[in-house]
Order: structure tokens, then C-alpha cells, then sequence
């Protein structure tokens, strides 16, 4: 082969290596928010509305790639001690923000230190000293080194293994504080970060417009533009996107049979798991739920395929136990509670109701939702048929998170979405008894030895001794019956043909797609 | 004239404080805690403890509206707990968007229900008197929320003549069809109130003698019934303009049109007290002038009134 054929065989297989290679620049991505977002400062926010946008426009130390593994982004590098207690990140030479300015390891240490004071300190609440400087007791987070202006250098009070995600997660994005500083509470409407997409323009509950960032450290996206619609009714998104003014849109409430029968939309829907949990949660410590075998029966006069079948239209995975399907640590063998009224109604009886007589009057809470509400009456409609009669109350979010908060229902309804792809996310967050109410625990469900072993698995190296001690708890868990556990959650979307390399993430759902990162989306068109 | 009208605005004082007390009360003993719903899921005791301190709302109730009356005698109405922006800037943003849409409505009511109503009355007991009665009844009883999905999606999705949703550029062709689904209600109840009128005055005895001296038809009408017949209309219109600026969050949020309906029904929800107030006394205002611009009005078009 002649030197020229050589280099020119060369030449296609580095094109063909490129996923990028055909991909087309420019056009602008019109997609929909069903809010506002209250910020688009890391800091502050606390929601996967505002998440959607921060991500676009500002970058972490690492990120989470579609495999939901992390992997470099403003770090070039990292690595981590021998005891994993400390981790040196790299930064990568010449990143800028968009105002201009080099990115320094001082602005990590400066944005960690701000946002640890911010919504969600406990993402930093690992690092060695930043519990008594989240509490305004320490001027700085001992843990957080900069050994020069390219490394950052965090120690952790004990060894988390999944502490780099928590580096690729958004209040864990780097800002210039210097100006974060100037603007002040400003800053969450005019941000400035090192994101591939820079900030335009926001018109609070019609749009906001991000443009290419052509200093990125990776280069210009493909995008020219990226418009977000805040279109708060769902039929109205619809109508918007099938009169070609998005390029993708969540699948309307009751729509999933119709649109998987259409010959045409059918091509353009896309369903994927989620990293999800919808429970109905026992308040534990409360009568009549503080008997476990009240719950387990509970449990198993649940027809939870039913309510997936008749509400949810086929289109979610019915759950056995806490943590869903593509979770490091999800254990198909888990039986759960199945549905068994024969056993719910010996279990009753065991509890001491037979046929339901004798138990105090039991409300079920829920925050308002036609969902919600719709499974509430499917569970009251089914529990009746057993002698046992519920009351559904409802109440708006703001009442609703407080009541649950403070311990003050009897039994409500609740979803979890993994924030990073761990079993700690779940496990820990949920069920260990240092976290009971706000801090996610809201069964206030409590067991020395499910403690012990997820404090055994929190500090265990990545790899299957870790994830053993995690199915052990779940079972445990499951056992206990703290919740009823009904489904584990999808994503459905329409996607216009001509959208490429939207990533689907299990850590996402439209409308948001909120870790999709649209620096790598081109459109073919 | 102007002491009257001095006198008016001055009434509008103990008017404010009334409401902005019953608002803050009501909200503030509602179930719930903007900070806490703001954390989203996973809130920190110690974080959400901090903010309430931050925001002095864990003062006692009284304290909090002494503060808040403090803030507003010096014209400042507070920040947003949600968006941590002054409330000035978010009510005078959203402002122009919901009076446009308002105003567009009332245009769209005015002419089209006072035309209605007139042709009714003057051809009454035919069928297009029939027509005009049954299309005001299914103005007023058609819930907003299908009526605006259903213009959606004939007009926009189907024959693409309008923008699906949105502001846009500010162009009339937004705000076609989100105006026409606010008005539908005041178009029907001015053709009925037309219609109602117009009879009353035309059977009255100088509308008689005025035909009785030869008066053409049009002039009879034009000029000695309409005259009357439009001042219980003014009140329609006066109050019902008011009704549209307050009453447009289901159109705001079926049109995804930015205006001020939607952004108070959402603080509600957050408990973002200092917006929900500054919203409350805004919609006072706007109640309490347009009461006063309808007195004004009967007395431009009845000069008796003004003795």
C-alpha cells in the first residue's frame, strides 16, 4: 500500500472514530420547562428545572458520561490516596469563563465554600471540616487544599467512594466567585460560568436564551442557540411541539397507548428507565404503623400491577424493593410483597384486625396531582375490598413537604430520584436514622442493624463487597416494609428525527432532561 | 370634581391596609413554609433554621407585618423568598404582559358584545336574537381551560393562523387567541347586558315620542336610546376590566403567557409572602380605581349624574 492510500485510510478511520464527524453546527434547540426556574445559580438551586440550564452553562470538576461513570471536565485528571480519603484534581490549562477571566484552583475551593453555604450543603458535607463551616463555625473547609493554581487537593472526614460523582453533580459547579460576588443575589439571574452555552437573556415565565460559547474548553458546541419555553400545561406543550416549535416534549398524561399506536409520532417516542422510586410511605413511629405486620399487610393487599396497567399505562417497572432496576446494587432476586389478598388478610388478622375492625381511622396524604390522586383512590378503592376504609387528604406542596417533614401523617405518598447513580443515594438518604424527616428519612423508619450495615457500605471501596452490604439492608428494609413500594419510574419523550446525540440518562426525564448535556446535540436538518 | 376624586383615592388607604392585613394573616398561618418548599426534597434542618432567620420569619406574626408596612411606607416591597428579587421588579415585569392581554380582552368583549347585544335587541324574538342569546350563554359557561386548549388546537395546531403559546416578540398575533379565550365570559355578559338594556330604554315613553315625531329609526336609536342604554354596560366593562386583570391565571397558564395571574397563583403555592402581598394590594389598586373611572364615566355620559 502506497504511503498516500496509508495516510488517506488513516484519514477515514479517524473521521469514523469522531462520533462528531458528521455532525452539523448551528440551529437553534427549542425545548420546554413546566416552571420557571427559580435560579440559575449552583448554589441555590434545589430543583431539575434550574439544574437543566446550570448544566448547560457552567462545568464541575468532573461529569458523569452516558454510562454514568465519572470522567474528566474542568479536572484533566484525577486521583485518589491509598486510605481514599484524599483526592488531587487536576485542572485542565487555559480554561476561561465566559467573561474572560482563567479558571484557578481558587475558584473551586472559593465556589465549594460558597455553595457548601448554600441549598444544598450536603453534597460538601463529606469533606473534612465542612460540617462546623456549613454551621458558620469555621472561616474556611480545612478539607480543601490548593497546592498551586492547577490543583485542588479535598480530604474527606472518611472514605466515601462515590464522592466523585458528587463532584459531577451542579452545586458542585465551579463559579467566578469574584462575581457572584459583585452581582449578588443577582448573580442567579445573570450567571456567568465556563459552560459550553452562555447566558442571553431570561423573560421570567416565557423563555430563556443560552448562545454557543466559543471559548469552551472543549471547543464550540454544536448548537448555535438553545431556547427554553416555560410552558406550565402539558397539552400545550404537546399542541407546541407537533406544530414543529420543539424539538422534544414530554409525553401528555394518558397519551402513551394513543402515541404507541400512531404510525408516525410512534417513531418519535423514546421510553427509558429511571433511576426512581414511588412509594407510599409509612410514618413508622406513628400508630397504627408501628406494627410491621399492619404494613406488611398493607403490602400485599396493594395490586401494585394494577395501578401500573390501569394509571400509568403499561409504561412503568412495578417495584419489589427500593432500589430500581440499573442501580449499582439492585437485587432481581428481591420477591417484595407481592400482591396476595389472602395474605393481607391473614396478616391483618394477625396485626389484630381481622377483616380491618378495630384500626384507628387512617388517612393517606398526598401532595395535589391528578397522579397522585388517581393512585390514592386505585389504593383506597383496593384496601376497601379487604374491610378497610382510608380517608385521601391532599394538600399543596408547601404544606405538604412540611407536614411530612414534621412527622405528621400517617402514611404519604412519596418519589425519590437518584441525584448521582449510588445505592447510598437511596439507602442511606432514605432509611438510615441519623436522617429522619427534611433529610429524606420521612418513614422516620429506624433499625440498628440496617444502620450498621449501611455505615459499613458508605465507607467500603467501590466493588461487590459494597454493594453485598447494600442488598443486605434492603432486604432487611423491604422486610420491615417501611414503605409500600409501587413502581420504579420512566422517562417518555418525543424527540423530533432530526435530533441527534440527546443523551437519555437514567438520572433524567423529560420535559427537562436535565443531565443531558446539549453541548454534544446537533441537528440534522 | 378633583376633591371628589381626591376623596376617592384617599379611601383607597384603609382599603390597602384592610386587605394587605387579611393577606398576611392568610398567608402567613397557611399550612407550610416557603423555605422548607424551596429546599426541594432534601432539606437541611440546620440550612432551612438559618434562611427562616435570615428572612425573619421566625419572628412572631405580628412582627413580621410590622416590618413588612415599615419596608412599604419607604416603597419597598420586600424580596422574593423564591427568587430572591425585589417584588417591585417582578410585579412591574409581569404587569404590562397581563394588562395587555386584559385590555385586549375587553376590546374583543366590548365590540363584539355590544354589537351582539344591540343587533339582538333591535331584531328581538328572531332567530338571530336567538342566536346571539345562546352564543352569550356559551360564552359565560364555557370553563376557560377547554375553551383555550380547544382554540389551541383548532388555530394553532391545526391551521397554524396563530402561535401556538408564548409571548413572542410582542406581535398582536400572540395574543389573538389567549384574548379572545379571557373575553369569551365579559362578551357574553355585555350582549346579554346590551341586549337587556336596549329593550328597557327603548320601551320607555320619550323613546315613543321621539318616534312619534318622525325620527328615523337609526337616529332614534343612535342618538336618545343608545345614550342610556350603554351606562349599565360602562359598569359591566368598568368592573369586568378589573375582573380580566385579576382573573387571567388559567388563560396565563394555558397560553404560557408570562402576566401577573400565573406568577401570584404559583407564590401562593411557595408561600413566597412578600409577592403574594405585593401582587394583593396591586389587584386592590386596580379594583379600587376602577370603581372610581366607572363613577367618572356615568357622569361624562349622563350629565345629570354630575349634579
Amino acid at each position: 500500500m502506497s504511503p498516500r492510500a496509508i495516510v488517506l485510510l488513516l484519514s477515514v478511520l479517524c473521521l469514523l472514530a469522531d462520533p462528531g464527524w458528521a455532525a452539523r453546527r448551528g440551529g437553534t434547540y427549542r425545548l420546554a420547562l413546566v416552571t420557571d426556574p427559580p435560579t440559575l445559580d449552583p448554589a441555590q438551586a434545589t430543583d431539575t428545572t434550574s439544574s437543566a440550564i446550570i448544566r448547560q452553562l457552567f462545568d464541575g470538576l468532573l461529569e458523569l458520561d452516558e454510562r454514568m461513570q465519572p470522567v474528566p471536565s474542568l479536572a484533566a485528571r484525577w486521583g485518589v490516596s491509598q486510605d481514599q480519603r484524599v483526592y488531587t484534581f487536576h485542572l485542565r490549562p487555559g480554561v476561561r469563563f465566559h467573561h474572560g477571566r482563567e479558571l484557578t484552583a481558587r475558584d473551586v475551593k472559593a465556589s465549594f465554600e460558597r455553595a457548601a453555604r448554600g441549598k444544598r450543603p450536603w453534597v460538601f458535607e463529606k469533606i473534612q471540616g465542612a460540617p462546623a463551616f456549613i454551621r458558620g463555625q469555621a472561616q474556611a473547609i480545612r478539607g480543601i487544599r490548593v497546592p498551586d493554581a492547577r490543583t485542588v487537593e479535598i480530604t474527606l472526614e472518611r472514605p466515601f467512594a462515590p464522592f466523585p460523582m458528587l463532584m459531577a453533580y451542579d452545586a458542585a459547579f465551579v463559579v467566578p466567585v469574584e462575581e457572584a460576588e459583585r452581582l449578588g443575589p443577582a448573580f442567579a439571574s445573570r450567571p456567568v460560568g465556563t459552560g459550553p452555552f452562555r447566558f442571553v437573556a431570561w423573560r421570567h415565565d416565557d423563555q430563556v436564551a443560552l448562545e454557543a460559547f466559543p471559548g469552551h474548553f472543549r471547543g464550540a458546541p454544536f448548537l448555535e442557540r438553545v431556547v427554553y419555553r416555560i410552558i406550565p400545561e402539558e397539552t400545550t406543550r404537546f399542541a407546541e411541539y407537533l406544530a414543529g416549535n420543539l424539538e422534544h416534549v414530554d409525553v401528555p398524561t394518558g397519551h402513551f397507548r394513543a402515541l404507541r399506536a400512531d404510525p408516525a409520532l410512534s417513531r418519535e417516542l423514546h421510553v427509558w428507565p429511571t433511576l426512581g422510586t414511588y412509594a407510599l410511605r409509612f410514618t413508622v413511629t406513628r400508630p397504627p404503623f408501628d406494627n410491621p405486620t399492619l404494613r406488611r399487610a398493607f403490602n400485599h393487599a396493594i395490586d401494585k400491577e394494577a395501578i401500573a396497567r390501569v394509571i400509568l399505562e403499561e409504561s412503568v417497572v412495578v417495584a419489589r424493593g427500593v432500589l430500581p432496576p440499573g442501580m449499582p446494587g439492585h437485587d432481581p432476586a428481591l420477591v417484595g410483597h407481592p400482591y396476595d389478598p389472602e395474605q393481607a388478610r391473614r396478616l391483618l388478622a394477625e396485626a389484630g384486625h381481622p377483616g380491618g375492625r378495630g384500626l384507628p381511622p387512617i388517612t393517606l396524604h398526598y401532595n395535589v396531582n391528578p397522579l397522585h390522586r388517581r393512585i390514592a383512590e386505585l389504593v383506597q378503592a383496593q384496601l376497601r375490598e379487604l374491610g378497610v376504609t382510608i380517608q385521601l387528604a391532599s394538600l399543596d406542596w408547601a404544606a405538604y413537604i412540611k407536614l411530612v417533614d414534621d412527622g405528621g401523617t400517617q402514611w404519604h405518598r412519596m418519589g425519590w430520584i437518584a441525584d448521582y447513580p449510588d445505592p447510598e443515594n437511596f439507602l442511606t438518604v432514605l432509611f438510615h436514622s441519623r436522617n429522619h424527616g427534611a433529610a429524606g428519612n420521612t418513614s422516620r423508619y429506624a433499625n440498628p442493624a440496617v444502620d450498621r450495615l449501611l455505615d459499613e457500605a458508605d465507607r467500603l471501596p467501590l466493588g461487590p463487597g459494597r454493594l453485598a452490604k447494600y442488598r443486605e439492608a434492603e432486604r432487611l428494609i423491604v422486610a420491615d416494609a417501611p414503605w409500600v413500594f409501587l413502581y420504579h419510574y420512566t422517562s417518555r419523550l418525543l424527540q423530533k428525527p432530526y435530533v441527534r446525540d440527546l443523551e437519555r440518562s437514567p438520572l433524567s426525564g423529560a420535559p427537562e432532561m436535565h443531565v443531558a448535556p446539549l453541548r454534544k446535540v446537533w441537528l440534522d436538518r | 370634581m378633583l376633591g371628589y376624586v381626591a376623596r376617592r383615592l384617599l379611601a383607597l388607604v384603609p382599603v390597602l391596609f384592610g386587605v394587605s392585613l387579611l393577606v398576611f394573616i392568610l398567608t402567613a398561618i397557611a399550612l407550610g413554609d416557603p423555605v422548607r418548599a424551596a429546599m426541594g426534597q432534601r432539606g437541611d434542618p440546620e440550612v432551612i433554621a438559618e434562611i427562616r432567620r435570615e428572612y425573619g420569619l421566625d419572628e412572631p406574626i405580628w412582627v413580621q407585618y410590622g416590618l413588612w408596612m415599615g419596608r412599604l411606607l419607604r416603597g419597598d416591597l420586600g424580596r422574593s423568598y423564591h427568587q430572591q428579587r425585589p417584588v417591585t421588579e417582578i410585579v412591574a415585569e409581569r404587569f404590562p404582559a397581563t394588562l395587555r392581554l386584559a385590555l385586549a380582552a375587553m376590546a374583543f368583549a366590548v365590540v363584539l358584545g355590544l354589537a351582539a347585544g344591540l343587533a339582538a335587541a333591535v331584531w328581538r324574538g328572531t332567530a338571530l336574537d336567538a342566536l346571539v342569546m345562546a352564543g352569550a350563554l356559551l360564552g359565560i359557561s364555557t370553563p376557560v381551560f377547554w375553551l383555550g386548549l380547544m382554540l389551541i388546537l383548532v388555530f394553532a395546531a391545526g391551521l397554524g393562523w396563530f402561535p401556538v403559546s408564548g409571548y413572542g416578540d410582542g406581535g398582536w398575533r400572540h395574543l389573538v387567541l389567549p384574548a379572545l379565550t379571557l373575553g369569551a365570559l365579559q362578551t357574553g355578559v355585555i350582549a346579554r347586558m346590551a341586549r337587556a338594556s336596549l329593550l328597557e330604554v327603548i320601551g320607555q315613553e320619550y323613546i315613543r315620542t321621539a318616534r312619534a315625531k318622525g325620527l328615523a329609526e337609526a337616529r332614534v336609536l343612535g342618538k336618545h336610546a343608545l345614550r342610556n342604554a350603554l351606562l349599565p354596560v360602562v359598569t359591566v366593562v368598568g368592573i369586568g376590566l378589573a375582573d380580566l386583570l385579576v382573573g387571567a391565571p388559567l388563560t396565563e397558564t394555558v397560553f404560557a403567557w408570562p402576566g401577573l395571574g400565573r406568577m401570584l397563583v404559583a407564590a401562593v403555592g411557595q408561600r413566597d409572602l412578600p409577592v403574594v402581598m405585593g401582587a394583593v394590594l396591586l389587584f386592590a389598586v386596580i379594583y379600587v380605581v376602577g370603581n372610581l373611572l366607572v363613577d367618572l364615566a356615568y357622569g361624562a355620559i349622563d350629565p345629570r349624574l354630575r349634579r
